[in-house]
Parts: C-alpha cells; sequence; structure tokens
C-alpha cells in the first residue's frame, strides 16, 4: 500500500482544546515516560505536531510525564492504539509491543488519577421519558395505556431518547400532562359518565394473511388482528371489521365464503360468513378499468358492512380478536409461485384479509366491574362515612410513595387530600380520590426524577447519592419504570449501598419481566432496531418483502437479545451464536427448512453463515438502501454500533457511483465501490468501512442469502487497513471476535452505560469502563457482569455538585 | 356574536372516517374579536425536507411576468398570489474553522427558521414563527401549532453527538426549548378541540374550575422544588413551570369563549396510509385551526430533514434523502424533481382550500402570510444558500404576488423572516443574522 501523506490521514481526533496550557517537555534524565516520549516523537509527531496539527491533534510537546493534565487528549490517543487504527497503514510502524506498552502506561495513569479524584459527571434534572411515564402507570396503577397516543415522543442524543439534556419540556407535554393525566384516572377508576368513543386498529396493507400471525391469535385462525383494549366501563360495545381493498377497492377474496370470527378474551362472541355470494357477472379476478354487473360491484365493495357484532363487555383491559377460519385443504391445481405485492395489489381474488378492527362504546352503562387497576388503587375501603378520610389517607400515602419514589411526606398527602376533599364533594369517594390522582400524575414531584444536593457538600465536589434516590436510577436503568416495593424498601431501610445487597437486587431486577426493557428500549435503540418500522424495500426488487418479514426481523432480535439477557449469557454471543429465533416465514427468508408455523422458536444454525446480529434480516435491512446493499452504510453500521469507532461525515459533493464502466459494462456494487476507493480522499475512510460491508455482501437488502450480483459472483472478502483478511460473515465474525473483542465490549459498555445514566460518554468515563470491562473478563464478559459493572460503577453511584 | 355559523360552516367535514361529535370545551369556532377579524394577522409556515433539484425549481425569468419553473407549474392557479425568492442565504448555519462538516442536516433543520449557529447539544436561537407566536398567541387559546408527518422514533438518523431535535422540528421557543411536532391528525384534532369530556356547559365549567385546582397546585409543587435543587436544573423546572402557566392561559380563554355554539365536526381517527391522505387531512386541520381563530401561527413539515420517504405512488421507490444526493446523475435528478413537483402539489391544495375558505368579508388566503420552503437548496452538497423559497397568500393585501425576485448573493434569509414577521405585526430591529428588511417584497 502506498504511503498516506499526513493531511488526508482519519481526521476524527477533531477540536482539540486546552492544547496551549503545556507543561514544558521532559528533561534529559531517563524517567518511565522517555521510552514513550521516544515512540511518540517517532511515530506519531511526524504529522501531529505544532506545525501540521493533522487531525487537530498535536503531540510533540505534550507532558508524557504528567499524562492526567490532558486526559480527554490521550484517551483518544488510547482508543486509535488500541483500535490499531494508528499509526495508519503505509505509515512506520513501531513493534506492536512498544504500542501496547504505550497505550497501557497511559491508561495506568489515567486510572489512578480518576481513583484519586472521581468525576462522577451531573446528569441534568430528568423528567420521565415517554416510554418511562407509560411503565410507571402500568406498575403503579396496573394500567395498561399507550403512551404513544399520550404523549409526544422525545429527543435523541448519543442514540438514546433518555439522555437527560433533551428532555425538554414544551407548552404541548404541559398540556399533554394534564390530558393525559384525565385519561389515566379514566382508565384506572372506570368512568360510567364516559360518552362512547371510537378506537380504531389497523392491520398493515401489506401484511399477508394466508395463515395465522400472531401468538395470540387461535390455533387454526388465519390473518386478522389482536388487540389488548381498555374498557373503561361495563356496558355494551360494538366491534365492527373492515376487510382488506385492492387498489381498485374491490374487497379481496369475495369469490368464495369464508368464516370470520370476533373473540373476546379467545371466548368467539361472533362469526359471519362473508363472500361467495352471486349477484350478477363479476369483473377479472386482477382488476382493471373494466367493470362487473352493477349488484355484483355494489356487493364486492361493500360486503363487510355487515362485520358488526354488539356484546357487553366488563370494565378493564380484554384481548379482543378477529381472524378468519383457515381452511384446512390445500387449494386444488398446482403450487403457485408466491404472488409479488404488486400484482397482489391488484388482486382481488385469493382469500379475505382484515383491514382494520374498529371498537365502539360504551352504551348502557351498567357500572364499573372490580377490576386489577381498582384492586391496586384501593388498598382499603372505608367502613362507613367516618372511616373515610382515614381511607383515603392510606390510599394516597400509598399511591404517593410508589409514584414519588420516596417516603411520603405530609405535606405530599395533605396537598393530595385536599383534592380527595374537593372531588368528594361534588362526586363520592371515588371521585375524590380519582382527582386526587389526577394531581398526583400531573405533579413534577411524579413526572421528574429529582435528586437533592445534600447541604454539607461544596460545589464542583462528588458525593454519594442516597438509598432512595439510587433505587430509582436502578429502576429506570433496569426497567425503564419506577422501583417496586421491595427495592423502595430495601432503599429507605439504607441498605441499598451495600454492594451485596445491591447485587441481589439487581439480579432479582434482571429476572424480573419488567427487564423486557432493556431490549425493547436499550437494545433497540443501540442497534436501529426502531427505524425498521420505517424502511420501504423496493418492492419491484424485493418482491418477497412484506409486512410478515418486517414483523420477523424485529421478533427474532429481541428474542434473541432477551436470550442472551434471561440466559446471562456473554455479550460476546451477540456476535458468535450459533442460534437464532424463527418462524415459518422467516425460516423460508434465511433456507432453514423444516419449521412451520407462525410461532417463533430456537433453531441451531447450519452454517457459520448466519450467526450472531450480524446474520439478522433486522440489521441487514436497516442498512440497506431502498433499492440495494449498501456496504458503506453496513460497515459504517458496524463501526459505530459494533466497534464504536464512528468514522467521519462524508466531505461533500462526493462523485458519483458510475452503475457503469468505461466501456459501459453494468458494474457490481462491489466495483463501483472499488472504483469510487480508487479516489485517496475518498479511501481514507472507506478502507476502514468498506471491507466490513464486503463481508456482508452475500445477503441481499433485505437479509437474503444470495451468490450472485449484477451477474457476476459475489466477493464477500476484505481486510483491515492492518492486512487481516477475510472472507463472509464468518470471517469478519473471526477477526471481530480475536482482534476486536475488547473493542466490541467496551462499545457495549459504552452503550450500557450511557443508557444508565442519560447523558453522554465523556473522556473522564474512560477508567470506568476500563474498570468495568476488567471486572468482567473473567466470566467472559457475561451480560449480568456488564450490567452489575454499570451499577456499581462510581458515577451511576455518585453525582457531582453543581457549580454555584 | 353575531357571525353565528357563517364564520364556519355548521358541518366541518374533514377527511378521513370518525366519529361525529359536537366540539367540547376548548372550542373556539368563532373568532374572539370577529368584528376584526380581516385584520387578523396569520403565520404558516410550510416545510419540505431534502432541499430541491434548484434547476426545476428556480424560475428562469424574473419580475411580475416571470415564467413559472416545471416544479412550481401547479401553482399556476395561484400565480398572482405567489412571490418565488432567489439568492436568499442562511449561511450562518455553516460549519465554522474547526467544527468539522458532520451533521449537515442537523444544520440545516436548526438553522432554518432562526439563523442562529447551532451548538450540537440543542442550543440555537428562537425561530421566527415563536417570535410571532409571542404577540400573535396572547389573543388565542394557543399560541402556536407544530406539525408534521413524521414520528419521532427514528433515533439513530441523526448524528450521535448531536441533539435529534433539529431533524424532528423547525420551531425554537426559547433557544433550548425544541417544540416537538405532532404527526397524528386525531391528536391535532383533539389538541384544538378537547377530547371527549362532556359537552354539558355545568359540567365543563366544573371541570375547568378542577383543571385550574391542579394547574396552581402543580405550579407550587414546582416552585417549592426550584429551591431545593441545584441552578443548573432550575430552568428545566422553570420550563415546567411555564408550560403549566400557559395551559392555565388557555383554559382563562376558554372560560371568556365558553358561551358558543358549538358546531360538529368529524373527528378524525387512524393515521392515513398514504401521504398524500395524510399531508391533505393536516392541511385541513390547519385550514379549520385559523378559522376558528384557535391559533395564528402554524409551522408544518412535509417531511423531516434527512427524510427516508420513498414516493411509490408517483413512481419513485428510491428513499429521499438517497435521491437528494444526486451527484450529477440525471435519472436522479429528474427523480428528485418529481419530488418536488409532487410536494408543491400538495401545497397546491392547502391554497385551494384557504382561498374556499370564508373569513369576514375575504378568504383565509387573503388573510395569511404562508412561508414555502426548504432549508437547503442542493442537498447533495448539503448547501445553505440561494435556498428555494416562495412566500403565498395575501398578508391582509401587504403582499403583491405574481413576481419572482432575485436578491444578491449574501442576502441572509434572515431579512425575509424581519420582513415578514413586520407584515404580521411584530415588527423587530433584527432577527438572527439580518442586515435589515428585504427590498421590494
Amino acid at each position: 500500500m502506498r504511503p498516506i501523506p499526513c493531511g488526508i490521514a482519519i481526521v476524527s481526533i477533531a477540536a482539540m482544546t486546552s492544547l496551549a496550557a503545556q507543561q514544558q517537555p521532559t528533561s534529559a534524565v531517563p524517567t518511565p515516560a522517555s521510552p514513550h516520549r521516544a515512540t511518540l516523537d517517532r511515530y506519531c509527531a511526524t504529522c501531529h505536531n505544532e506545525r501540521l496539527r493533522t487531525g487537530g491533534l498535536s503531540l510533540d510537546n505534550i507532558d508524557v510525564a504528567r499524562v492526567a493534565d490532558s486526559g480527554e487528549i490521550w484517551e483518544k490517543v488510547i482508543r486509535k492504539l488500541r483500535t490499531g487504527a494508528m499509526p495508519p497503514a503505509g505509515m512506520p510502524r513501531p513493534e506492536q509491543a512498544s504500542l501496547d506498552a504505550l497505550a497501557l502506561y497511559l491508561e495506568t495513569a489515567l486510572d489512578r488519577a480518576a481513583a484519586a479524584r472521581p468525576n462522577p459527571g451531573r446528569p441534568s434534572l430528568r423528567r420521565l421519558t415517554r416510554t418511562e411515564y407509560g411503565n410507571a402507570i402500568r406498575d403503579l396503577l396496573a394500567v395498561e395505556v399507550q403512551s404513544e397516543s399520550l404523549l409526544p415522543a422525545d429527543d435523541s442524543r448519543f442514540g438514546f431518547d433518555n439522555i437527560g439534556s433533551m428532555l425538554t419540556l414544551s407548552p404541548l407535554l404541559a398540556e399533554r400532562y394534564l390530558a393525559a393525566a384525565r385519561q389515566v384516572r379514566r382508565l384506572t377508576l372506570g368512568d360510567p359518565a364516559l360518552r362512547p368513543t371510537l378506537e380504531l386498529y389497523d392491520v398493515s396493507k401489506d401484511l399477508i394473511q394466508e395463515d395465522r400471525v400472531g401468538e395470540e391469535l387461535p390455533f387454526g385462525s388465519r390473518g386478522g388482528i389482536a388487540v389488548r383494549h381498555h374498557f373503561p366501563a361495563d356496558g355494551e360495545y360494538f366491534f365492527t371489521v373492515r376487510l382488506q381493498r385492492n387498489s381498485r377497492e374491490y374487497i379481496r377474496g369475495m369469490q368464495e365464503p369464508h368464516d370470520l370470527d370476533v373473540r373476546l378474551d379467545g371466548a368467539r362472541i361472533g362469526r359471519f360468513t362473508i363472500g361467495g355470494e352471486r349477484r350478477g357477472r363479476s369483473s377479472f379476478v386482477f382488476s382493471s378499468a373494466a367493470m362487473g354487473d352493477v349488484a355484483q360491484e355494489q356487493y364486492e365493495r361493500t360486503a363487510d358492512a355487515t362485520l358488526e357484532v354488539r356484546h357487553a363487555v366488563a370494565a378493564g383491559t380484554h384481548l379482543i380478536s378477529a381472524a378468519f377460519v383457515k381452511i384446512g385443504s390445500m387449494p386444488e391445481g398446482p403450487l403457485q409461485p408466491r404472488m409479488t405485492m404488486y400484482d397482489f395489489a391488484q388482486y382481488k381474488g385469493g382469500e379475505p384479509g382484515v383491514a382494520r378492527l374498529a371498537i365502539g362504546g360504551p352504551y348502557n352503562v351498567t357500572g364499573v366491574a372490580d377490576t386489577p387497576s381498582r384492586r391496586k388503587v384501593f388498598v382499603c375501603r372505608p367502613s362507613g362515612r367516618a372511616d373515610e378520610e382515614r381511607c383515603a389517607r392510606n390510599i394516597l400515602s400509598t399511591l404517593a410513595r410508589r409514584a414519588y419514589r420516596r417516603p411520603a411526606t405530609d405535606e405530599d398527602v395533605q396537598t393530595l387530600l385536599a383534592f380527595y376533599q374537593t372531588g368528594r364533594r361534588d362526586g363520592g369517594f371515588d371521585a375524590g380520590i380519582g382527582l386526587a390522582l389526577e394531581r398526583l400524575l400531573a405533579g413534577p414531584e411524579f413526572l421528574f426524577r429529582i435528586e437533592r444536593d445534600p447541604a454539607n457538600v461544596a460545589p464542583g465536589a462528588a458525593y454519594r447519592i442516597s438509598d432512595v434516590e439510587l433505587a430509582s436510577r436502578l429502576s429506570f436503568f433496569l426497567w425503564s419504570s419506577i422501583p417496586d416495593d421491595e427495592l423502595l424498601e430495601v432503599a429507605e431501610r439504607g441498605r441499598l449501598k451495600d454492594p451485596a445487597v445491591l447485587e441481589r437486587q439487581v439480579r432479582r431486577m434482571l429476572a424480573d419481566a419488567r427487564a423486557s426493557s432493556l431490549v425493547t428500549s436499550f437494545a433497540a435503540q443501540w442497534l436501529n432496531l426502531r427505524s425498521l418500522r420505517t424502511v420501504t424495500p423496493d418492492l419491484e426488487r424485493f418482491p418477497y418483502f412484506d409486512e410478515n418479514l418486517r414483523e420477523a426481523f424485529h421478533t427474532e432480535t429481541e428474542l434473541f437479545f432477551e436470550s442472551i439477557l434471561r440466559e446471562d449469557r456473554s455479550v460476546l454471543d451477540l456476535l458468535r451464536a450459533d442460534y437464532t429465533f424463527v418462524n415459518e416465514r422467516l425460516a423460508r427468508h434465511y433456507g432453514i427448512s423444516g419449521i412451520y408455523g407462525s410461532h417463533f422458536r430456537r433453531v441451531r444454525l447450519p452454517d457459520s453463515n448466519r450467526g450472531g446480529l450480524l446474520g439478522h434480516g433486522s440489521i441487514l435491512t436497516v442498512t440497506s438502501h431502498a433499492t440495494r446493499t449498501s456496504p458503506v452504510v453496513r460497515g459504517k453500521w458496524v463501526l459505530d454500533n459494533i466497534l464504536g469507532a464512528p468514522p467521519p461525515p462524508p466531505l461533500p459533493n462526493v462523485p458519483a457511483l458510475s452503475e457503469r464502466d468505461t466501456q459501459g459494462k453494468v458494474l457490481s456494487m462491489r466495483a463501483q465501490m472499488e472504483q469510487h476507493r480508487a479516489n485517496p480522499v475518498c479511501a481514507s475512510c472507506h478502507r476502514l468501512m468498506d471491507p466490513l460491508g464486503f463481508a456482508l455482501e452475500n445477503f441481499d437488502g433485505v437479509g437474503r442469502w444470495r451468490t450472485i450480483d449484477a451477474g457476476a459472483p459475489i466477493d464477500a472478502s476484505g481486510a483491515l487497513p492492518d492486512g487481516t483478511a477475510f472472507r463472509g460473515l464468518g470471517g469478519l465474525r473471526q477477526v471481530l471476535l480475536q482482534k476486536q473483542r475488547e473493542q466490541f465490549v467496551s462499545t457495549v459498555t459504552d452503550r450500557l452505560l450511557t443508557y444508565a445514566l442519560g447523558r453522554g460518554v465523556e473522556h473522564y468515563d474512560a477508567p470506568v469502563i476500563r474498570s468495568i470491562m476488567k471486572e468482567a473478563a473473567p466470566g467472559d464478559y457475561k451480560m449480568s457482569s456488564l450490567i452489575l459493572g454499570v451499577a456499581r460503577s462510581m458515577p451511576f453511584q455518585m453525582r457531582r455538585l453543581g457549580e454555584s | 356574536m353575531i357571525i353565528t355559523g357563517k364564520a364556519i360552516p355548521r358541518r366541518a367535514v374533514l377527511r378521513g372516517v370518525g366519529a361525529t361529535v359536537a366540539l367540547p370545551f376548548l372550542d373556539g369556532m368563532l373568532p374572539a374579536f370577529a368584528s376584526q377579524a380581516e385584520s387578523i394577522a396569520r403565520l404558516s409556515v410550510v416545510f419540505a425536507p431534502n432541499g430541491v433539484n434548484v434547476n426545476k425549481w428556480t424560475p428562469a425569468t424574473e419580475g411580475a411576468g416571470f415564467q413559472l419553473s416545471p416544479t412550481l407549474e401547479p401553482l399556476a392557479p395561484f400565480r398572482d398570489r405567489v412571490v418565488v425568492l432567489s439568492g436568499l442565504d442562511n449561511s450562518i448555519g455553516d460549519p465554522r474553522p474547526g467544527e468539522g462538516e458532520t451533521a449537515p442536516h442537523e444544520r440545516a433543520g436548526g438553522v432554518f427558521l432562526t439563523s442562529v449557529h447551532p451548538q450540537r447539544e440543542g442550543r440555537v436561537g428562537i425561530s421566527v414563527d415563536q417570535i410571532a407566536a409571542r404577540e400573535l398567541g396572547r389573543r388565542t387559546q394557543l399560541a402556536s401549532l407544530e406539525l408534521g408527518l413524521h414520528s419521532n422514533d427514528i433515533a439513530g438518523q441523526c448524528e450521535k453527538s448531536w441533539s435529534c431535535a433539529y431533524i424532528h422540528t423547525l420551531s425554537w421557543r426559547t433557544p433550548t426549548t425544541p417544540l416537538p411536532v405532532e404527526y397524528r391528525p386525531r391528536a391535532v384534532f383533539e389538541r384544538l378541540f378537547g377530547d371527549n369530556d362532556s359537552t354539558d356547559p355545568a359540567v365543563r365549567r366544573a371541570r375547568l374550575q378542577k383543571d385550574r385546582s391542579i394547574l396552581d397546585s402543580v405550579a407550587e409543587a414546582a416552585a417549592r422544588l426550584m429551591r431545593a435543587v441545584g441552578p443548573s436544573d432550575r430552568a428545566r423546572l422553570g420550563e415546567y413551570l411555564e408550560g403549566m402557566r400557559d395551559v392555565e392561559r388557555r383554559i382563562q380563554r376558554a372560560e371568556e369563549q365558553s358561551s358558543r355554539e358549538l358546531p360538529a365536526v368529524d373527528r378524525p381517527a387512524g393515521i392515513p396510509a398514504s401521504f398524500d391522505e395524510h399531508a391533505t387531512l393536516m392541511f385541513d386541520l390547519q385550514v379549520l385551526a385559523f378559522q376558528t381563530d384557535l391559533t395564528r401561527v402554524i409551522t408544518f413539515m412535509l417531511g423531516p430533514e434527512q427524510s427516508n420517504r420513498t414516493y411509490p405512488e408517483i413512481g419513485v421507490p428510491e428513499v429521499h434523502h438517497g435521491l437528494s444526493h444526486h451527484q450529477g446523475d440525471p435519472e436522479k435528478l429528474a427523480k428528485l424533481a418529481q419530488i418536488d413537483t409532487y410536494h408543491t402539489k400538495i401545497f397546491r391544495y392547502y391554497l385551494e382550500r384557504l382561498q374556499a375558505t370564508r373569513d369576514g368579508d375575504a378568504s383565509l388566503l387573503d388573510h395569511l402570510t404562508i412561508l414555502f420552503g426548504r432549508s437547503m437548496s442542493d442537498s447533495n452538497e448539503h448547501l445553505l444558500q440561494n435556498l428555494p423559497i416562495l412566500v403565498a397568500g395575501g398578508s391582509n393585501g401587504r403582499l403583491k404576488g405574481g413576481r419572482h425576485l432575485r436578491y444578491p448573493r449574501g442576502t441572509p434569509i434572515a431579512n425575509l423572516y424581519l420582513t415578514l414577521l413586520e407584515d404580521v405585526g411584530v415588527p423587530l430591529d433584527s432577527f438572527g443574522d439580518s442586515t435589515g428588511r428585504l427590498e421590494g417584497l
């Protein structure tokens, strides 16, 4: 490889500061730092000097003996050394041993300095995120709310939406807090005076409904939808089902009769037979401008208007489903290939699908049943009028303690009691509790995670947060929710700071169902899974992509991450696991045989082509363009999320990729990229990203295995800047596990710490990350050991007082 | 109040399906001071992401006799209501030496309506719509509305160390308080007209009183907490306090207007699946919000900066942001122009609705000042110069349409904002990096 001139070496050590306050260069007397000074002078300062300041960095005058004075710079140097990114390929490079020695020397010095003067940082005062609000309501009141419909979304930074400095408060949010409090009160206590409402549950039009489509739908069902709906009162509700239309507004599948069941908590409350009626000549099955007879047209467009059932339902959350009955036998005639989505849009034959379930009501309200949420709130029932205030006090102080996540004060209870009294006057005991509940839910004591500074700490000094505050940090980290009674009790007794107690609580919490928020909230954001919902693969290029596959991708990665968490596996298994989770749809996509049915199960992968996260359809799809794969995006994704070394952004106005060569021959994606990299400016970054992406070229834009692209066999080989060659995902995986293992674990730790603290990880956190990793290494980096490491870490347990 | 049933049809029909309900308490079907209806100033901002194909956007000729460009052709029926502006820059958003080239779309989103250099942690300036809302919002229940078609759940699509707020919203109430954008039609409807509470006036009054007492109590608690926490945490509680006071103001206004006639409006239900339906429904809601004088300032985003929407319905299955990096490829440029033109057509629908809606003795369009634009010109190079901008509406007689004006390079778009603010009755000495008012508009 040609040496790279300093000017275009990797430019991510940007915006260096504080170089002005430099110490004198070390004297000529040999010190422990001397050999390192020599290494720096010989191999680094040729580019990174005061004159050139390549990448904004100068190392010729910096004092190697006083490492702690320039922690921010040295941490970046350590990173470059540990990832092998510096010195760059093509430049003189010393023995690996002397680079390792330099890195170790710097790390040791910085770790020692950090231990002497801990800096936990100061996360901003945080309000609950939308997710946390929903979970807190669930755990406080035993009611499932759709927090997405109650509150606006939160802005994210550093990859997560729970970053303190981003959790701002707009007038809209304030308004929504009040409305949400009212709504939650109604859902919790029920409301016989409620006017009827209509809720719609839509099924994606791209969901193929030829088989059972969800775990909550009955076996033997086909297509449809199942929803958990909250019914505010005992009364009558109506359920209507609208069926899928094709692109010309014909209801699909009206040629033959089909049975549709509506079920309430699994029990059938309505059966309809729809389709198969003849009222005249029908139009073509692939609809065109040609119409059939008027009566038949009318029928085929409106037949589902009759799909309505009225039924009495008790207040509370119930499972409602609407799905067709699957016809057991195989269709006659030869098996047809699967229809493309494009054709499907024109097709009005085949089987009907559910487009929407609407639930309206309540009508003829008879009262409010004893629901789990009412039981949770009414911890007592007044024995008579005279007993009401005692009981109200009891109810409200119990609620306040849980909601405010600390012992309830007299003032807390008095405030709520005043609302109780107003409500009691106007509408009875329940109404009183309801109004107090609204006040509680709209108040800052519930909505903000308050950490109070102790009185006797100097500005800027670090101090240990209280046990009760630690309990909240733990529960929001592990559950995205409020502490439960046990955790709060332990904290109130001052026991949580005891490391053994802390570990016991963390392990208990990880075993709890609520820890699945580490999957749906932490992992989903870390791995960009949320983008999966918005990707739109071009259906002409990827005709086999549909809604079922999108959902299956999501489920696979969630189940996989959950297995690592629940079985307390090594985080390295995220990359190297030889198993995954599939249902029939996904197995077909992956070419795994012998899997039938819609439910997901764990399978051992037959070969090393698809093990670990990098073989997941979810990740391969969110890192592709709509019409093709993108080795660059995939490579960047790996650098970013697996290795924690995001490449610098592309330069503006990069020259075009040419899809054909000079002779006009169509080029494969790889060949196009090779041309692009011939430009040295582009090459400086792409030689890091592209090889990682090339290794995944055997997977197309929606993660299906392929061996040919643009008529040429796939070449899935690549090499790291240091020359290490690999081929395919199997090869890449080996390299990541052997050469970048620490880097990967450090990235996972960094992500966990960011998420747990709700702030960006700073250079002064690097010693903390190193110590968490050191502790976790002997157990092969078990998931729990990293999580425990974070929970025990200094920044998680401490806080710095703001400068006044 | 005299204009009963005239300011708005008795039954304003919205697109989309849903139950028809009588509007409950937070309604305001009649302007609070309808006698001055014709002089009410209103500002509407419509934004589209990822720049444009500049060659197809910019009209070839200037002045009053200018020729509409291919991208603007759909606006032919409104030619005399539109002024196309060329040559306006927002260069204050360009990276400064040492900042690196990171996050161009975040920068563009942040600087668009603020003309202040965005800091990565989410610190910029008060946006022009919010300056207007401070004044125009005094008389209405809602100071402003921020609407879009996108959900915020796209963590990971913005640069990691940058605030994603720059992508998700254009509106900044303070330099550090971005305003979230609502994309669900039903939520917009309920924000305007209240949720499902009773329509019985006595019940509504009691409800308002309860809300007030809750507001008083939580404000008191917040004030107490502010004394207990450190100075840096006080600001966040201050935002909360400020927000709660806003709601209180709104309740007060609603009480003053509580004796109004309540027309029936279709409450929108789900989120329409197609771009076209979603966008037109959101425009319907904006017309309704202006018509009922519930607000006088609305900012609407047809997409977030860096949008990856595909438009298969017009034959563009590729993602928008990808296409905007056209690299000079004629095929990509053509598709980009297709998207741009599609956006113009959707915008035309808005103008049609505004023109068809009576407001006093004229149409809503006559009384509106509308800014339609992008935060970049050529997104391939992330250019903040020569932005594709047009101004539409009558501005209560202040705007003379049917022109294409070209300004000398380096003219800050902040000058336009200063001028628009004056048009809606909010004269300022300066805004962002403005150097004076825009001449000739």
